[in-house]
């Protein structure tokens, strides 16, 4: 899993060579960041249920076709699945702000997901605009930090990045 | 390979939940403890060399069998791959402690190495041998309890004058790798 401190020791491990001071420096300069990921982190898990219900209501406010007969939410059991999906990369959103990088998001979202996408005639679209609603959503000091903000949203952006 | 953030994003996942405050309180003591965590790094990188050519000259010491004809250290081509793989090791064990997870460790050094040495004719309980008296060394440069032991005239002992604190959760620790190295080769 891609971090800070496992790309610093696969280096160090090529070259076989011990942990260096610009090593240990790199990984110190990711701890500093890193009170803010954990903060950014802990707020999402607390409010993840809400988080998640508000950017699927979102989704289906700006694109009310979906619901209608033959759309990717035509029954409620799709319906369902939308906010799985987007409760889904929430979960790995948080994942990331632990980690400190976007292995998690890499590995488990957005490898494959186009093509899952297509094959499953899903509109990405809708999906940009929950996360984007939850990203323009949130805000500082009533949800979190500033720190902690700043880095939140810079995962929900790669992860609309990595849908448009 | 995983640090002690990613050991954590891997067992959530596992159980399909968000990390939340129980996980987070660990990794916050990570991050609180990061500066002692890089000393302790550096207390292992910077005495590498003294910590592997004591455990390997101990270990001869105590088996002087080890480099005489026909001995697993003899000739000196056959010793410098000893002090070779000591060092193999205490930096594997280093990139664990780094991390805060022994993953590193096991996938890249101790997989499939008590085979090898077998297949080798290593001794194995020579080589765990050479890793307890790392274990005791390293941990007592992260702890700075080292002394000049039996030598008082001692002139190249050293300390490495870090801050004074509590380190042995850390000591604790690389001291746990040690001791997977140890029962890797049991």
């Amino acid at each position: 899993m891609k971090s800070v401190v496992t790309t610093v020791v696969t280096a160090a491990d090529a070259a076989g060579r011990f942990p260096s001071q610009n090593d240990l420096e790199a990984v110190q300069g990711n701890i500093q960041r890193a009170a803010a990921r954990l903060e950014a982190a802990e707020k999402l898990a607390n409010g993840w249920e809400k988080v998640t219900r508000e950017a699927g209501d979102a989704c289906f406010k700006k694109y009310p076709y979906l619901k209608q007969q033959g759309e990717a939410g035509s029954t409620q059991t799709k319906v369902d699945k939308c906010y799985r999906d987007l409760g889904h990369y929430l979960r790995l959103v948080n994942y990331c702000l632990v980690v400190g990088g976007t292995g998690p998001l890499d590995e488990w979202g957005i490898a494959g997901a186009r093509e899952v996408y297509r094959t499953l005639n899903l509109p990405t679209s809708a999906y940009v605009e929950a996360l984007t609603y939850t990203r323009d959503r949130a805000c500082s000091p009533r949800d979190m930090s500033p720190q902690a903000l700043n880095e939140f949203k810079s995962y929900l952006d790669y992860a609309i990045n990595s849908l448009s | 390979m995983l640090d002690a953030f990613s050991r954590t994003v891997i067992s959530a996942d596992a159980k399909n939940a968000a990390i939340g405050s129980g996980e987070l309180a660990t990794l916050r003591n990570y991050v609180a403890e990061g500066n002692k965590r890089l000393d302790a790094v550096n207390a292992i990188t910077s005495n590498a060399s003294c910590i592997v050519s004591d455990a390997v000259t101990g270990m001869i010491c105590e088996n002087t069998g080890l480099i005489q004809a026909g001995g697993n250290c003899y000739p000196n081509r056959r010793m410098a791959a000893c002090l070779r793989d000591g060092e193999i090791v205490l930096r594997y064990i280093s990139y664990a402690l780094l991390a805060g997870d022994p993953s590193v460790l096991d996938d890249r050094c101790l997989n499939g190495l008590k085979e090898t040495y077998i297949a080798l004719g290593v001794p194995l309980q020579s080589a765990a041998r050479a890793v307890s008296i790392m274990k005791a060394s390293s941990t007592a440069h992260i702890n700075e309890t080292n002394t000049t032991g039996t030598n008082p005239d001692e002139t190249r002992f050293r300390k490495m004058e870090t801050i004074q604190g509590d380190c042995s959760a850390l000591v604790a620790e690389a001291a746990s790798y040690f001791d997977r190295v140890a029962s890797a080769l049991a």
